[in-house]
């Protein structure tokens, strides 16, 4: 009989230790902790929280499946619980990672042959960061939605071309207005497949609009950002 | 068998089919060995409370069970387990020093617990050798029905759903155990097999997804119907809904809605939009028209307007549910939605609920009206001194029929003629067998 035991089904929970911090904003940095063990499929993401603390949140992983070490990007929340404390950890230091979960993937066969729109708000880009970077050859375009043009993170580690910052506030972007008038003015078709993260109301709309350009909601796949 | 001196176990069992297919597996080994097991704590020498915790009214439904077996003077061996165990371990080891507080994952070694309690033996805990597969096929349950568990834990995460961090994650049994469970169950003369577990849709044992699976089952070459139960609405494939055209595969899915609000769903973090949701339906009912489906739906989500309720309430208007249960949102500490402001008070809550049970109750009887006229395969649970058998045809439809003869556990042919509405919140078909 099958005895899947009790350590095999409880969610995995470790301390990581802090390779790195990449501020990229003032607000918003990158942190790389030791991958451990740990594997992952691009697309999901971990719990992680200040060590000795009970609060822990959620985050995509923005590093490749294969990459040595395990990188998040995180945006400091005013007040908030975690990111707060994370923002202040040192080098050498630790954070509570729980094991990755989720089912916002690609589909490994056909991800060369299939164009990707990949539709991001904010640090929504994170796990299209990781589907990039673990995947090469990969046909997408990634619009990525922020207010200003200094919050395109790490916009130089994508293939020239295949992103377009949309900025909100001021035109220092590709397009100057939100993901979704980009979306209306520029069509990518019933066939593509399109992935949406960030916040609850991006996503919305981005449905509405996909809706009336006749995509099928079999051909949207979402993630929410909270 | 052991020697157990005929000592009575007692089990209350409160929650999902997943709680009564691990009671039912506890029960029918605790018989093979000799013990006598009832529904009660009265007059029991060990009494275990299978606990849920899904809500806050589940925490206070087992607890309730628990103080009153205590209060009624319960002082045989008292044993806590289920997700209540998991979620409030400590705490409950604090209110009831003399129980064992037992964890899903070591449930299935209930038995060698009591045994080793009666032996003066202690078993430490982390000792215990349980596995959440690890239940044998039972022969004697509390159900006409018999549970085959196929999977357990989940790793979809709902912002509002405690069952992650309280079943861990998800996980398969191997296929050739479940053939060899449902051959042996039908062997001992079940009619009827329901699939269980924490979230079935995700099921993946080394390739072989659900549609797969089931595949395989409707293949066995024994004589039973095989009832998916409950499912989420995601991950559906050709081959399934091809599936729910065969004959073994009864007419009826639970299909959790939660919400018919996209705005809410995508809150939710549910893996659907309504929009999916209502094409899946329109599929089946293609498929055919009185296909059964019940569902779940929260009302008073954290930022639930009233016009996402009033979404809600459409869909249930709309997708002639055949029974929808309503429950009012609770907050489950450890959750996304623990932390989520914009709450919706308790008074509206409970206003929008009785709403929705309202009109889920008027569209049942709607639905369940369909049938008089029609044929179904009841199988029978029960038969009155009065000799009314009752039980539930295969689009799961509660029927009754005068027969003082009928035998439980039987399969008979019934006209459906009338329908009895003493019960208005659950109306039952009248019908003769013919």
């Amino acid at each position: 009989m099958n005895k899947t035991s009790a350590t095999e089904t409880a969610i995995k929970t470790d301390l990581h230790e802090i390779l790195d911090i990449r501020h990229l904003t003032d607000s918003t940095f990158v942190l790389r902790i030791d991958k451990k063990d740990m594997s992952f499929t691009a697309g999901q993401h971990i719990c992680v929280g200040p060590p000795n603390g009970i609060h822990t949140r959620e985050y995509s992983v923005y590093s490749a499946e294969k990459d040595p070490y395990l990188e998040i990007l995180v945006k400091e929340v005013e007040n908030g619980l975690v990111s707060p404390v994370l923002k202040n950890l040192q080098v050498g230091g630790y954070v509570i990672v729980e094991e990755p979960v989720g089912y916002f993937g690609i589909n490994n066969e056909s991800c060369e042959t299939q164009k990707h729109v990949f539709i991001a708000s904010g640090t929504g880009i994170s796990p299209f960061h990781s589907f990039v970077k673990s995947k090469p050859g990969l046909d997408y375009t990634l619009l990525h939605g922020v207010k200003t043009g200094n919050e395109a993170y790490e916009k130089n580690e994508y293939e020239k071309g295949r992103i377009v910052t949309c900025t909100s506030r001021e035109g220092t972007g590709d397009f100057y207005g939100r993901v979704t008038d980009y979306l209306k003015l520029n069509r990518f078709g019933k066939g593509a497949h399109y992935y949406l993260c960030g916040n609850c109301n991006m996503i919305h709309d981005v449905y509405d609009i996909l809706e009336e350009q006749g995509v099928s909601t079999e051909n949207i796949h979402a993630e929410v950002y909270f | 068998m052991q020697n157990t001196s005929t000592k009575t176990i007692g089990f209350k069992t409160l929650g999902c089919r997943l709680n009564q297919f691990e009671t039912d597996a506890l029960a029918s080994k605790f018989v093979k060995q000799g013990y006598k097991v009832i529904e009660d704590s009265e007059d029991a020498d060990v009494f275990i409370v299978n606990t849920c915790t899904v809500t806050n009214a589940s925490d206070q439904k087992s607890k309730y069970v628990v103080n009153k077996a205590v209060k009624q003077g319960h002082d045989g061996m008292l044993i806590i387990t289920g997700c209540m165990a998991n979620h409030h371990k400590e705490q409950l080891e604090v209110k009831y020093p003399n129980a064992y507080v037992v964890q899903n994952e070591d449930k299935s070694s209930i038995p060698d617990l009591v045994a080793a309690h009666f032996n003066k033996e202690i078993i430490p805990t982390g000792k215990m050798q349980g596995g959440v597969f690890n239940f044998e096929p039972a022969s004697d349950t509390f159900h006409t029905r018999s549970m085959i568990k196929i999977q357990d834990g989940c790793d979809n995460f709902c912002t509002f759903c405690i069952i992650p961090r309280v079943r861990g994650r998800a996980t398969s049994r191997k296929v050739d155990e479940i053939l060899t469970n449902i051959k042996q169950v039908v062997a001992f003369g079940y009619k009827e097999v329901v699939l269980t577990g924490v979230n079935i849709s995700r099921y993946n044992d080394e390739g072989v997804n659900f549609s797969q699976l089931l595949q395989k089952i409707v293949e066995l070459p024994v004589d039973f119907r095989v009832r998916i139960s409950s499912i989420e609405p995601d991950g559906f494939d050709e081959q399934f809904f091809q599936l729910l055209e065969h004959p073994k595969v009864t007419p009826h899915l639970h299909l959790c809605l939660q919400s018919a609000s996209e705005k809410v769903l995508l809150h939710m973090r549910r893996m659907y939009t309504f929009k999916s949701y209502k094409s899946i339906i329109e599929r089946i009912r293609n498929i055919n028209p009185l296909f059964n489906i019940t569902t779940d739906v929260i009302v008073g989500f954290p930022g639930e307007s009233e016009k996402d309720f009033e979404d809600s309430l459409k869909a249930v208007s709309e997708l002639n549910f055949g029974h929808v249960h309503t429950f009012k949102y609770s907050k489950r500490d450890g959750t996304r939605a623990a932390g989520m402001t914009n709450i919706v008070t308790e008074k509206e809550k409970t206003e929008r609920s009785e709403r929705l049970r309202k009109l889920a109750a008027e569209n049942k009887l709607k639905f369940r009206k369909q049938f008089i006229g029609l044929i179904q395969n009841v199988l029978v649970e029960s038969i009155s001194e009065d000799g009314w058998a009752k039980g539930y045809g295969e689009n799961y439809v509660p029927v009754k029929f005068k027969m003082p003869e009928a035998e439980k556990n039987t399969i008979y042919q019934i006209k459906i003629s009338n329908i009895d509405k003493a019960d208005i919140e659950d109306p039952i078909l009248v019908g003769e067998c013919i």
